[in-house]
């Protein structure tokens, strides 16, 4: 029986319907927590996160494509907080779905640090099919990993990759990663656990940084799915962070990779917080760019119904679909 | 009258009585509160430290530091409970320890590049800890930390530990706490740190001092020793004064080993005659709220 892994449990893959691939409810770095600076009320965290959330799930329906669903792409240690999610999710009608691992070494506190990578797989399993935080209604649904600062994979950073390779193999989760980049350590830790890698989403492949530093051409070639996720981090916002990218680059980037005959390995997001929990975040970025800036700017430049549609409801259904014994 | 700040607010020094002056109550690995493997209890927990802190009652103690700082396991509300439940005076710590322990929004801020925390920033963070309270993280501020604690790499002060140790002093400076730091390769170097942030000797004590206690010890600060007969031969040699005791261990601990702390086995272990000296009145004296 085929399912995706939800905030509030397992669904069918036929409900997910129009999905944002990789977003944040609210993330700030390990640490942060401590600091006054940015706490806010929970009233605020909803007043600020309730709307947005809403507004995706009505863009959805009016797009009609199912409830929608949202990747929430906070790993633990970086503000994960799931039963928030849960409630998020039950009061706005989208799915939500969760991501167990890391978003890079940068993140793991010192007892993941400490780990070895069986335990780190052990982790993964865990909270892929018995659930997160001893909660067990709430699995997660993805398995995140990433390159630290500095574009350079460290070993931490390919501990963790190898322990997700190995619970995607066993639960038949999909990965995605935090930066594209220096990717030939990752592609061998793939290859030696076996791990497809149509069942691997190269993440921020289109931010601002990246770009000269992702082998792009290879990572298609051996069939992994390429993140167009940093959509709307434009540097025409009045205060960009420094990943940021001109907006009609990121555009002509996606639209470069569909012309080439990729469209099945795209897969499109946001990367917005809807309330941040350590940092400013970015004024004026929602995850509702995507309907309100992206869509018609994919329909200006002659990209066809069908084309949008397995972007962002075939290829996130087919992706994020459990698939054990088969990864 | 000096006070202390306590978890239940600030008592005169001269009230503590017999102290375990630099113990760790609940011990968690960062990240261990995440793990899918690691129960932690909190009906249990409080259990288990009350125990501990109600024997200590019943062999004559009266209040016990927690010097863990504020990202490895400290727990205001619970240690508030637990004094109020055991009568045991509990004061806990801000700072936080060596480089390896702290968070990625310490040492990878979300800034380009991503630039470690400066002094100034470690030292705003934990003084308000201080003047306005500790944190229960993203829900509110309880009552004033009473210790800065913090530590530098065993293999020797990184960049970042010095600006830790740094800002743990300015803070202290500040708002008239005590800082206590556990001492990396270099401990004479580590405390000229300390002190070259205008803060006095006698306002900070230094574990893991290994052959610097008497230099240490000389300049005015504090040493802490979790050997007892090390301890009892340094207050011996003329330091009883400067000289402080800790079981090295912790009540509960999750994610990595830390032996069981017994308060009351430290309490008897300890030579009548050095009691008063060793667990009344240096750690009343470090502890008190006072200028620097």
């Amino acid at each position: 029986m085929s399912r995706i892994n939800t905030v509030l449990g397992p669904i069918a893959p036929e409900e997910l319907g129009f999905t944002a691939i990789h977003e944040h409810i609210g993330y700030g770095m390990p640490g942060c927590e401590l600091d006054t600076t940015w706490w806010k009320a929970p009233e605020v965290r909803y007043e600020e996160t309730v709307p947005k959330l809403r507004a995706f799930h009505n863009h959805i329906r009016e797009y009609g494509a199912g409830a929608g669903g949202y990747v929430d792409a906070t790993g633990i240690c970086n503000g994960r907080d799931i039963d928030y999610y849960k409630s998020l999710s039950a009061r706005t009608g989208l799915h939500i779905v969760a991501c167990t691992g890391f978003v890079g070494g940068d993140s793991a506190l010192p007892f993941f640090e400490r780990a070895s990578v069986d335990y780190l797989y052990r982790q993964f399993r865990h909270e892929i099919t018995v659930g997160i935080g001893g909660d067990t209604t709430a699995k997660a649904g993805i398995i995140k990993v990433g390159v630290s600062r500095g574009f350079k994979m460290k070993e931490l950073d390919l501990r963790i990759y190898r322990a997700a390779a190995r619970a995607a193999v066993e639960t038949g989760a999909p990965i995605f990663t935090h930066l594209a980049v220096d990717t030939d350590p990752a592609l061998a830790v793939f290859k030696e656990e076996g791990l497809p890698l149509d069942r691997v989403l190269f993440g921020h492949a289109d931010d601002g940084v990246s770009q000269g530093k992702v082998k792009q051409d290879l990572l298609t070639e051996l069939g992994g799915r390429i993140g167009f996720d940093t959509f709307g981090y434009d540097l025409e916002l009045p205060d960009p962070p420094f990943w940021g990218r001109h907006r009609q680059d990121r555009l002509n980037h996606l639209l470069g990779f569909l012309e080439a005959g990729h469209v099945k390995q795209a897969l499109v997001g946001a990367d917005a917080n809807c309330s941040p929990l350590g940092w400013p975040g970015v004024r004026g970025h929602t995850v509702n760019y995507i309907f309100e800036t992206l869509l018609p700017d994919l329909r200006a430049a002659g990209v066809s119904e069908d084309t949008i549609h397995t972007i962002f409801v075939t290829n996130p259904t087919e992706f994020l679909t459990l698939t054990p014994g088969k990864n | 009258m000096s006070q202390v700040n306590t978890v239940l607010g600030p008592v005169p020094a001269a009230s503590l009585g017999v102290v375990a002056p630099h113990e760790v109550l609940v011990s968690v690995l960062p990240g261990a509160q995440y793990a899918y493997d690691i129960r932690m209890d909190r009906a249990e927990i409080f259990h288990a430290v009350a125990d501990k802190l109600t024997a200590f009652r019943a062999a004559g103690g009266g209040a016990v530091v927690d010097a863990g700082g504020m990202f490895a396991g400290r727990d205001v509300p619970l240690y508030e409970a637990l004094s109020s439940a055991t009568g045991v005076h509990i004061i806990a710590s801000t700072g936080q320890m060596d480089e390896a322990m702290l968070g990625g929004y310490f040492l990878t801020p979300q800034t380009n590049p991503p630039t470690p925390w400066p002094a100034e920033k470690f030292a705003k963070l934990y003084a308000d800890e201080v003047t306005e309270g500790m944190v229960v993280p993203r829900v509110e501020r309880r009552a004033a930390a009473g210790l800065i604690s913090t530590a530098v790499t065993a293999s020797g002060m990184t960049p970042t530990d010095e600006s830790q140790l740094r800002g743990c002093a300015r803070a202290a400076k500040q708002t008239r706490v005590p800082l206590s730091f556990r001492a990396g390769a270099d401990p004479l170097a580590e405390l000229a740190v300390a002190l070259d942030e205008g803060l006095a000797a006698e306002r900070i004590a230094v574990s893991n001092a290994g052959d610097a206690a008497k230099p240490i010890a000389d300049q005015g600060a504090f040493v802490v020793f979790a050997d007892l007969d090390a301890a009892v031969q340094f207050a011996r040699g003329g330091y009883a004064d400067k000289t402080l005791v800790t079981t090295g261990g912790a009540a509960v601990a999750f994610g990595h080993e830390v032996a069981s702390a017994s308060y009351a086995e430290l309490l008897r272990l300890v030579p009548a005659d050095l009691t008063e000296q060793l667990l009344i009145r240096n750690p009343a004296a470090l502890l008190a709220v006072r200028e620097p």
